[in-house]
Order: structure tokens, then sequence, then C-alpha cells
């Protein structure tokens, strides 16, 4: 399909949804988008399999801090100077990009990218969400070296990095990002359409898409979409989907630990018969608790949304008093399997338990 | 004594309060031109007190007008607006995701310009004399008039942008400037927006202020005049002229201050019921609760404080199925007096729900004597139920809360709430907006984002207290009065340890002449 500046909105809102509370507010990245859209008309989205195997694709997106970035914007040009960078540096052309993660912002840069290129876009990620750091792509835990990786600033200052490996990396880009500003554009992970195949999460950009028309139309109280969601998530690589919690959130404490904004939130339920719920927040909602029963962990989805009108939260936004429900999803079969899990398991977020998938917890 | 006006989109409030006593109000239709109305009011007021009018110590005015003309796009001037944060933000224009109308309305011009500065007050870029030279001379050209300057970080750093001020006053005496650092907060794109909102309302600003003191002073009122803001604080006549734009939501502020006047409760739920919606909001030290959600104005998004309100779907005209089981939210608003039953209509509304169940006696109880009983009393339990959630909802916590009742649709409420510890329901509460207004006292903020390793964080909110004090000071406070109400901490992610989005609110009462003073 060819993708235009009329799905923006759409796209968005899906994305914040599949963001679990992380990856930024998309709305001055959909706005940059746009612009660049009417510049060069809609891009086109590739289904994985329509990929040719000796494909060159690079995935694209932007790392740093959404809070500072209030104040630094984004420019239109940046994706296109590292991508051409990254083809310089590579000796070759790209003949596809690819995002990051299909959750917040980067669901909307590799499209900017593409648009500006003049090459399509994979309809896919490497998130199935959004996750907090690097060695946590799809891509990084199928082995794939993230460097050879451009990097470009609000400036135009372009930096390549070449990192013995993905956590490394993941510091280095941290710290470029904190000396320019708060935010950087990266192209990396470098590799072949048959390597992708392999290594992303797919059709997760037509389904963020559908899920935020889905949204847009049935704009109302959460527990009224439970059934339509849960269609619509059954009939995706997600498959489970439950509300486990409506209620106010009496509280919420985050702090920054090892560059993370690390903490918890109360949420207590609407009618008093209804013990509260406990949410584990690094960057992204981890984990959902109810007492000592486990609702909900990562890598399944935690989604925070205006009781109201069914809005996703950000974390940053989430505070005292809001009402709100939420939800669960099960996460892609990818992060089900161990090498994924050693990555991404709760006890990789330094929480005391193994991951349970959601259709295993009570409900 | 003081006097409150409020003037709304319908009707035009006045009260007269000595101390925190109703003196005496009234309440009018809101004129096609405003000040009528207003005058309408204060003769009004000032008649029945019989006083004499130098017993007027100062005049508090709540006005929807500003809010009315961004929503309406009248009376907006054409606006040149100043951005620098070159090289970033290429392609992202100044007003980029406003409304077709309102950037319309404003002109669409803008100017790009480098400059600004990154959160650690390195410099996004230099500053470009010949650039910014060529910007004004371009906007001089148009015959400009009014200007928005924003800059990266201009709240920590506002030297740009007071530069760029200067040199447009050099080019064009007669300027109207606003820059975004008067708007505090930080998201480049929402102050800037809030700036040019206020920018293109300078001109109508005066016209406001100018026709409030003639109304004033044609009737012997020579005292300080005041308008209140959206927090529930106060500005004067000057800081006015400068900032309409934080007049925007002062209405349902107003509101719930006149509530907690009322009632004497710095802790409570305020419903204000209306033909419409109910609007619910809450008093947390007696003032209201802020939002934090982005705020839409006429379609742009700002950066401004507002109350947060949960504006639910049942009003006095809210239309009621035939079973009793649905009410709201469509309602029939204004038109109850003639489509409602007991008012000779043809359409079941609440109002004739708590007539037939003799709860109130309004119109023509016959009109609805022939409702069945059961039907009556389900909808009646409906709308308890209705209220009720959206109050729980509002709550901070899961403890009962007082509820107090203001608005002409409070008859609504005919039994208890469960969600109340108990139901207040104030005399003169049908002016509660107007009382508000008088009783406003004058406040000031600062934001910025500061390393507590760099600056330890006593110092920080030390000086961040001070800007604030600053602020208020100029908004008309009495410096002795002034007190630091809130202090917000936020961690700022990835930046390292000891990041912070820190703000300090200060609030103080008017700084209050003997009456019969000059202004």
């Amino acid at each position: 399909m060819k993708l235009g500046a009329e799905h923006l909105d759409d796209l968005a809102l899906g994305s914040v949804f599949l963001a679990t509370g992380g990856g930024g507010d998309p709305h001055v990245p959909k706005l940059l988008t746009a612009e660049v859209l009417k510049r060069t008309g809609p891009v086109d989205l590739i289904a994985p399999e329509d990929l040719p195997d000796d494909a060159f694709v690079a995935a694209i997106g932007n790392v740093g801090a959404p809070t500072v970035s209030l104040e630094l914007l984004p420019s239109d040009d940046e994706a296109l100077i590292a991508l051409e960078a990254f083809e310089k540096q590579m000796g070759r052309t790209l003949d596809a990009v690819i995002s990051f993660e299909i959750g917040g912002g980067n669901s909307l840069i590799p499209i900017m990218a593409a648009a500006s290129r003049g090459i399509p876009v994979v309809d896919g990620d490497g998130m199935g969400r959004a996750l907090p750091e690097a060695q946590m792509m799809t891509y990084a835990i199928r082995g794939i070296p993230s460097t050879p990786a451009l990097a470009c600033d609000y400036a135009r200052n372009v930096t390549l990095f070449t990192t013995k490996g993905t956590d490394v990396y993941e510091r280095h880009i941290r710290a470029l990002a904190m000396s320019s500003g708060g935010m950087i554009t990266t192209v990396e992970h470098g590799m072949t359409g048959a390597t992708v195949k392999q290594a992303l999460i797919p059709g997760t950009v037509s389904f963020a898409l559908k899920l935020g028309s889905f949204l847009r139309e049935n704009r109302g109280q959460a527990p009224a979409l439970l059934a339509p969601l849960q269609a619509l998530f059954a009939d995706s690589i997600y498959g489970e989907c439950r509300l486990i919690h409506t209620g106010k959130v009496v509280d919420k404490s985050t702090r920054i630990v090892g560059g993370f904004d690390v903490g918890n939130t109360i949420v207590e339920g609407f009618d008093a018969g209804t013990a509260p719920v406990e949410i584990d927040i690094k960057n992204e909602y981890l984990l959902a608790r109810r007492g000592e029963q486990v609702l909900a962990s990562v890598p399944d989805l935690i989604i925070i949304v205006d009781y109201e009108t069914s809005e996703p939260i950000n974390a940053e936004r989430l505070r005292y008093g809001q009402r709100i429900a939420i939800f669960a999803i099960g996460c892609p079969e990818f992060y089900r399997k161990p090498d994924a899990l050693n990555a991404v398991s709760p006890r990789h977020f330094g929480f005391d338990l193994d991951y349970i998938p959601l259709e295993q917890l009570p409900y | 004594m003081r006097i409150g006006i409020d003037v709304g989109g319908t009707h035009t409030d006045a009260v007269i309060m000595d101390g925190n006593t109703v003196v005496t109000s009234t309440k009018v239709l809101t004129s096609a031109d405003v000040m009528e109305g207003v005058a309408n009011a204060l003769d009004t007021v000032i008649g029945n007190c019989g006083l004499p009018t130098d017993a007027i110590q100062s005049v508090m005015i709540g006005t929807t007008q500003f809010t009315n003309a961004i929503v309406e796009r009248r009376q907006l001037a054409e606006t040149g607006v100043f951005r620098l944060c070159l090289p970033a933000g290429r392609g992202l224009p100044p007003m980029v995701d406003w409304p077709d109308d309102i950037a319309d309305a404003v002109g669409r011009h803008s100017y790009p310009l480098h400059g600004g500065y990154l959160y650690d007050g390195w410099p996004v870029a230099d500053l470009d004399d010949a650039e910014i030279d060529k910007a004004i001379a371009d906007a001089k050209g148009k015959g400009l008039k009014n200007f928005a300057i924003a800059s990266a970080f201009s709240p920590m750093n506002a030297a740009p942008e007071t530069l760029v001020a200067e040199r447009i006053k050099a080019a064009i005496p007669d300027a109207h400037i606003t820059c975004s650092q008067s708007f505090g907060r930080l998201g480049l794109m929402e102050r800037e927006n809030a700036a040019v909102l206020n920018a293109t309302l300078l001109q109508f600003a005066e016209r406001v202020v100018s026709a409030f003191l003639d109304a004033l002073r044609t009737r012997n009122l020579t005292c300080p005049v005041f308008i209140s803001q959206n927090d529930g604080t106060l500005m004067n006549a000057d800081f006015v002229r400068a900032f309409p734009a934080l007049t925007f939501a002062s209405g349902p502020t107003n509101s719930l201050r006149g509530a907690m006047l009322l009632t004497g409760l710095e802790d409570a739920i305020v419903v204000d019921v209306g033909g419409t919606t109910s609007d619910i909001g809450v008093l947390q030290g007696g003032f209201p609760r802020e939002s934090n959600a982005v705020i839409e104005v006429g379609g742009v998004r700002t950066n401004f404080r507002m109350p947060d309100i949960q504006a639910i779907g049942l009003g006095g005209g809210s239309l009621v199925s035939a079973d009793g089981q649905a009410l709201g939210p469509q309602s029939v608003g204004h038109r109850l007096t003639t489509e409602g039953l007991v008012f000779g209509g043809q359409t079941l509304t609440a109002t004739d729900i708590v007539v037939a169940s003799g709860h109130q006696a309004i119109g023509d109880a016959e009109a609805v004597a022939h409702l069945p009983k059961d039907m009556v009393e389900t909808a009646r339990q409906r709308m308890l139920t209705i209220l009720d959630c959206g109050i729980d909802m509002m709550k901070p916590g899961a403890v009962q809360m007082p509820v107090i009742l203001v608005g002409g649709g409070s008859v609504l409420v005919t039994g208890d709430l469960q969600a109340a510890s108990e139901v207040h329901r104030p005399e003169h509460a049908g002016v509660a907006n107007a009382i508000g207004a008088a009783i406003a006292q004058v406040g000031g903020e600062s934001e910025k984002i500061i390393s507590y390793q760099s600056l330890p964080r006593e110092d920080a909110i030390a000086q961040l207290s001070r800007e604030a004090e600053a602020q208020a000071l100029s908004a008309g406070a009495a410096q002795e009065s002034l007190r630091v109400v809130d202090i917000e901490e936020t961690e700022v992610p990835y930046m390292g340890q000891d990041t912070m989005r820190v703000r300090v609110k200060v609030i103080g009462d008017l700084a209050i002449k003997p009456a019969g003073a000059k202004t």
C-alpha cells in the first residue's frame, strides 16, 4: 500500500498505544513527516515477503530524551543526511528502510526517511512495541551487528560508530544524544532482505494504522472497547487482549536510575472492592501486579489509557488523580523464545520473577 | 468593599463583597457589545448597595471575551512570528499544525532565525544580525505591528528573545510584542503558540481594558481594577494589556474559587450543573487542581495553566429516554424554557423529571402529571448515579469528599450522592463566578531545567522563587504577603542524575490601596 499524509494521524495514535508508555510523543515527528510527504507524495509500504533477499535495508530512528527535545525541534532533513552518510560509508545504496520500534515517534521517522530518499519502508519493526535499549531490538537479538552506524544531530553534525557490541553502541549513542541537545537520528543494523525477514516483527506498521483508525472511530469509555479490541488483536501477531484494571492514579513516582526513568504508579480501583494495581515503570510500563499477583509483565504489552476517551497515556504524562484503564496485550512470538527473553524478560529489568505469558496468568 | 464582575457568553454577573460577605448581587444578559451588560450590572449593584463609590476599594473582572475572540477568530491582528532555534527545526515552521482559519486570521508571517540554547546552556547557534535585520525589514514592509518571539530554552535563557524584541522596537516603535518566556513552561511549539495567541489579541486587549476603565470612571470608580486569570489569580489592568491570553478559562476557575468562599471549604468537589453539561472540578488547598494535558484553545496546542475540569453530559435540558434509563448527553440546551414539558414544550427533559417527582416546583407540574411514577423514579436515580460516577472519578482518593453544587441545574440533585461526605448548596451560588473574581489573589511562577550538581537544590529553588515573586509583584501583589504554594520537581530522563525540571509557584494578596486612593 501507499502511505500518505492522510494516514499519519491514525498511525501516530496506534503507535502511542503500542508504545506501552514510552516512545515519546509522536506529535512533532508526525507534523514533520506530513510536511515531507506533502513535497514527495506517498511512500510505498512494502510487505517483508515482497522484499528481495539481496535487497539492502537499514534500521532508522531517533535516540534520546523526549523531555529535553520539547525545546529542540527536529528537522526534515536529518533522516536523509544520516541515510546518505550511511550509504556512503557502506558503499551501497539502500533499497528500503525499517523502523527501530513501532511504539511512539519512531514509527514515523522511517517514513520521513523513505519519502526523502524515494525508497520503500518495510511493513514491520524491531520491537513490536517500544523498549528502552538498542540490545532489546529483534535485529540485535538475531545477532545482526548494529554498526557501522551513522548519527546526525540538529546541526547536521554526522558521527560514525564502529563499536564492539550492541551494549557498547547503546552507551555511546546515548552519550552523543546527550551532548547533542538530547536527540539524534541514527541509521544502523545494515542487513539483507533475507536477514530482515528472519529478524523483524512483521506487519506492525499496517497494524498500528488499523489500530489507530479503530481508536479514532471508537473514541469512548475503555470497557466498551474491550470486545472489539480483542477481535482486532486476536487477528494479529499479538493475540491475547485483556482489560486488567480500571481506576484512579493515587501515586506516581519516578527517578533517574542509570539514565532511565524508573519508578512505579499505584492505581486504585473505582469500586472499593477491587484492590489497587501497581505498575512498575522503566521508561515503559513493564509489570502490573495486584498485591503479589502478576497481571502482566514485559515483554507482553501493558497500556494505560484515559478511562473516558481511551486515549493512550505516556508514562511522562501519567500523574496523580488521572482516571485510567489498563490493558494488557500478548507479545509477538519472537519475544517468547529464550534468546529474546535473555534481553527482555522481567529478570533482565531487575524484577525477581520469570516471564509468564499473559494467557497463562489468571484473569 | 470590592466589586466582582463575571462576563460570560450568556450572562454578566456582578457582586459587591464586604470582606467575604456578599452585600448585593445581580445577573443581567450579556449584551452584543459586552460593555452595555457590564454597565447595567454595575449600575444595579451600586444602586442596590447605596454606598458612595469611594467605598469601593477595587474592582475584579473575569471575562470570556479573549477566549471567544480566539474561538470565533474575531478581533485578531496579523502577527509576525520570530522563532530562534535554527539550525534545529528546519522544515517545521511556526503555526504548522494550526487550523487554517486561525492561521489565515493571524497571517502566517513566520520568520525562522538562528539562535536559542540547548538544555545545558550550549548555544544552538549564534544570533545572525544580518538575518534578524532582514526579517524585521520584511515584517516592516508588510506593515506588521504585532509580534511573537520564541527561542529554544528561553525559560532558561531569554537573552535572544529580549534582543530581538529590542531590535523590533527600534525599527517599529509602535510594535506590540509578546516574548514566549512570559509563558514559562517548556515545550517550544506550545509556548510559541501561546505567545502568538497573546500577541494577536494585543490591540483588542487595549480596547477592552480601556472600555472597562471608562465604564468604571464614568461611575466615579477610581479604585484599582484587576482581571482574573486561568489559575485563580489576578492581574492588574496594565498586565492584561500585555497578557490577555492569560484570561483563557478563567470562568471555571472563578466558579471553583467562588464555591470555596461561599462554603469555606478548601478541599472539595465543585459541580457546576448547567443546561447541557455538569462541569466537575476539584478544589485543593483552596485552588483548582490544574490539568497537565496539552490544552487546545481554538484548535491551537498551548501550554497554558488550566483547571482540570471534567464535563459530563447531564444538565437541566438533558433528554430522557421513554423508559427513564438513559439521560443525555443530548440536550435541548438554552431552549429548555420553550421545549421542556413543564414549559409547555414537547420534549421530556431532566428538569421535567425533578418536577414530576415532586422535588421542584418549576413551570407547569400538570404537564408532567401523566408520567409513570416508576419511570420518573428510575430517571431520578439514574441522574444521581451519573453525577456520582463523575464525582467519584475526579476525587483524589477513595474517601468521600464534600461536594458543592453551583449553577442553575443543581436542582437536579434530589437525593444523597454516595461519593459525597456532605452536599452544599450555598446561597448566591448563581453568581459564584463573580464572587470568585472578587476574591482572587495574585500569583507568579517560574520553571527551568536545572542540574542540582551544578546548582544545589536549595539555591535553585531560591532562585526560582525570586523570579516567581518578581512576576507576582509586577502583577500587583503585596510583597509581604507572598508565599510559595507549590514546588514541582520532575526528573528528566536520560539527562544524567539530578537533572530536574523545577517549577515554583507563589501567591499573595493584592496590594490594595485604602479606599478613595487613585489608581
